[in-house]
């Protein structure tokens, strides 16, 4: 165990999580209690793979972000080397941060407090006034962290004994690549910027509801009344109608897949292929005719990456936990490499409609989670996740499959929850009981 | 686009200066008590409404806004407002704003470009029940209507705190 665990070995002092999860319902203690929050924290975000950001958010050496893991406060650097590498930003002396803007660039990183000096790999080099300090420099680092990266989307773990990324991921590598895929050369840039919005809610709020499907005609009446979208067909329509669906990809990992409602291309986009024709040669020259089409048919992924990170179709979105009660939404524009500037403008105009705190959605979907907190503040006992139990199959890929109302999504999200909250091994296939 | 302090134009008369306070006045009490067709009936047809995450270099083109409203996308977010189902505003924030700080320069062309500081205080009723406080600068961009009335074609929302978490924010800023 490294110093930045704290003594999750306590298992007196643990909440019985497993008693308070079960396969159709969960308990609303869960979103409230500081204990479970305490326990989510050592087992959730100091424990496995959280996402920190995209390799090209940094692509010049030196170039570094702050982000918060868990109440952590992390940098996200890159190195000499070309390589990027997660370190704490406390620094080794006595513990001031040591990078205050939320991005920079800089050939060291010097501590305000007292003056120490490191390199880009967190390595200690130099320390004002050395003729009182005759310890050994090599024992002082930025802490680094466990991380890895798929597609460039780089994940850290506070516990070096992690499995491997590709074993949490799972099936879900398929997700991110999908959505690079919506780049013709396979390659996303994540460089407008982060949109934060504030929940006055409990975190698993935030990709419960971004993967539930069953809310979108009551929460969002007032987007569907104002304007005309690819949701009308895809999440709004009549239950015998929606041929959209709700998958478990397994490891928590959830997707409300639109593409089966998508009759034709860019509908995911709002637009047609007439509009941005550019694109779409660069899309099947890059990819071929085949599978080309397909891609811009069925457009980008909406899936939630365990624990925090949610592909938000042409968004990229982070849930950073606050306190039990509450939360912020990060958001930036899936923005595509080698594109027409036409479409990158097009993505971010359609990412502030769609997210974010004045968003024709996501403005609703915050207040909702509030008022759902403070239903939930004191004696709440148990909430229903069953829908969709009746209807599920599996398809071949082992994904479990319902209607794009069903719960499953959350269910697939609370097994895991389960799983890494009581110390459970949190890889491998979650059991497969739950077909009809 | 990007935007510097007020450079000096032609700053403007007394009488000038008058009305446009009382402008921003009035669109400042519509916008705190939710009257939005009344607030839509002083954007032109050229309007942009935008509230950068902040002060400072932002593009529109180029870094996400926390609103990037066109004339066309304004309709539909007035529209949403008025179904009466825009949870995040039912019920509406009782709000009330202070505008001060107001300089007013006169463009070459005749048009007005106004800068002014603003603090918000809004009671979240739709949720939380508690107040929320908003401070930043403002600048708008007014001109003369055949009638002689003044109408707004550009409004843009600095927030102190435009780069931090911010609440549901739903309502006219
Ligand atoms: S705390 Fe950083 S140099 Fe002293
Ligand atoms: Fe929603």
């Amino acid at each position: 165990m490294n110093g930045f665990t704290k003594a999750i070995d306590d298992r007196a002092g643990l909440v019985d999580v497993a008693s308070l999860v079960e396969t159709d319902r969960v308990h609303g203690r869960l979103y409230t209690d500081p204990a479970v929050f305490e326990q989510e924290m050592s087992r959730i975000f100091y424990g496995g793979w959280v996402f920190v950001g995209h390799d090209s958010e940094i692509p010049d050496q030196g170039q570094y972000v702050r982000r918060t893991l868990g109440r952590e406060e992390v940098l996200m650097v890159r190195r000499r080397d070309g390589s990027v590498g997660v370190m704490s930003n406390r620094c080794a002396h006595r513990g001031n941060l040591v990078c205050i803007k939320n991005q920079g660039k800089e050939r060291y990183l010097t501590c305000p407090y007292h003056g120490w000096v490191y390199d880009l790999e967190g390595k200690l080099r130099d320390v004002p006034y050395p003729g009182g300090f005759a310890k050994d420099k090599a024992e002082f680092t930025l802490r680094a962290l466990r991380s890895e990266s798929y597609r460039g989307f780089v994940f850290a773990s506070f516990t070096e004994s992690v499995p491997p990324l590709v074993d949490h991921l799972g099936k879900a590598t398929i997700l991110i690549d999908r959505t690079c895929e919506m780049s013709p050369t396979g390659r996303i840039r994540l460089t407008a910027g982060w949109s934060k919005q504030r929940f006055y809610a409990n975190w698993k709020m935030l990709p419960e509801n971004d993967t539930d499907g069953y809310h979108v005609n009551d929460v969002h009446a007032s987007f569907a009344e104002a304007i005309d979208s690819q949701y009308d067909a895809a999440a709004m329509g009549s239950e015998t109608m929606m041929r959209s669906e709700a998958k478990d990809w397994g490891n928590g990992h959830t997707e409300l897949d639109f593409s089966p409602t998508y009759d034709a291309p860019l509908k995911w986009l709002n637009s047609t292929p007439e509009r941005f024709p550019e694109y779409v040669q660069r899309m099947l020259a890059a990819y071929g005719e085949e599978k080309g089409n397909r891609i811009l048919r069925n457009g980008p992924p909406h899936a939630v990456i365990f624990p925090n990170l949610f592909l938000g179709e042409m968004n990229i979105v982070i849930f950073q936990p606050v306190s039990a009660s509450e939360a912020v939404q990060w958001h930036t524009p899936l923005l595509l490499e080698d594109v027409p500037d036409s479409i990158n403008s097009r993505i971010i105009r359609n990412s502030e409609a769609a997210m974010g705190p004045s968003a024709f959605l996501l403005a609703d979907d915050s207040v909702i989670s509030e008022r759902q907190q403070m239903a939930l503040r004191d004696r709440a006992d148990w909430l229903d996740i069953s829908r969709g139990l009746n209807r599920e199959r599996i398809d071949e890929l082992g994904v479990i499959v319902g209607h794009v109302t069903d719960e499953g999504t959350n269910r697939g999200f609370w097994q895991q929850y389960r799983k890494v909250m009581t110390g459970e091994a949190g890889v491998g296939p979650r059991p497969m009981a739950l077909s009809a | 686009m990007t935007i510097a302090d007020a450079p000096g134009q032609t700053t403007v008369g007394l009488e000038e200066y008058h009305h446009i306070s009382a402008f921003l006045f009035r669109e400042a009490r519509l916008a705190d008590e939710s009257r939005y067709a009344e607030w839509e009936s002083l954007v032109e047809d050229d309007m942009l409404y935008w509230v950068p995450r902040g002060e400072g270099e932002f593009d529109m083109n180029l870094d996400i806004s926390i609103t990037a409203d066109n004339r066309s996308r304004l309709r539909t977010r007035i529209r949403q407002l008025m179904t009466g189902k825009r949870h995040a505003q039912v019920p509406v924030s009782a709000m009330r704003r202070v505008v001060g700080n107001i300089e007013a320069e006169r463009m070459p062309n005749g048009e007005f470009r106004v800068f002014s500081n603003f603090i918000l205080h809004e009671l979240r009723r739709s949720s939380t029940a508690t107040v929320e406080v908003w401070a930043g600068r403002v600048e708008h961009r007014l001109r003369r209507r055949p009638d002689g009335s003044l109408g707004m074609f550009f409004k843009k929302v600095m927030l102190i705190n435009g780069d931090e978490p911010l609440p549901s924010l739903a309502f006219i800023i």
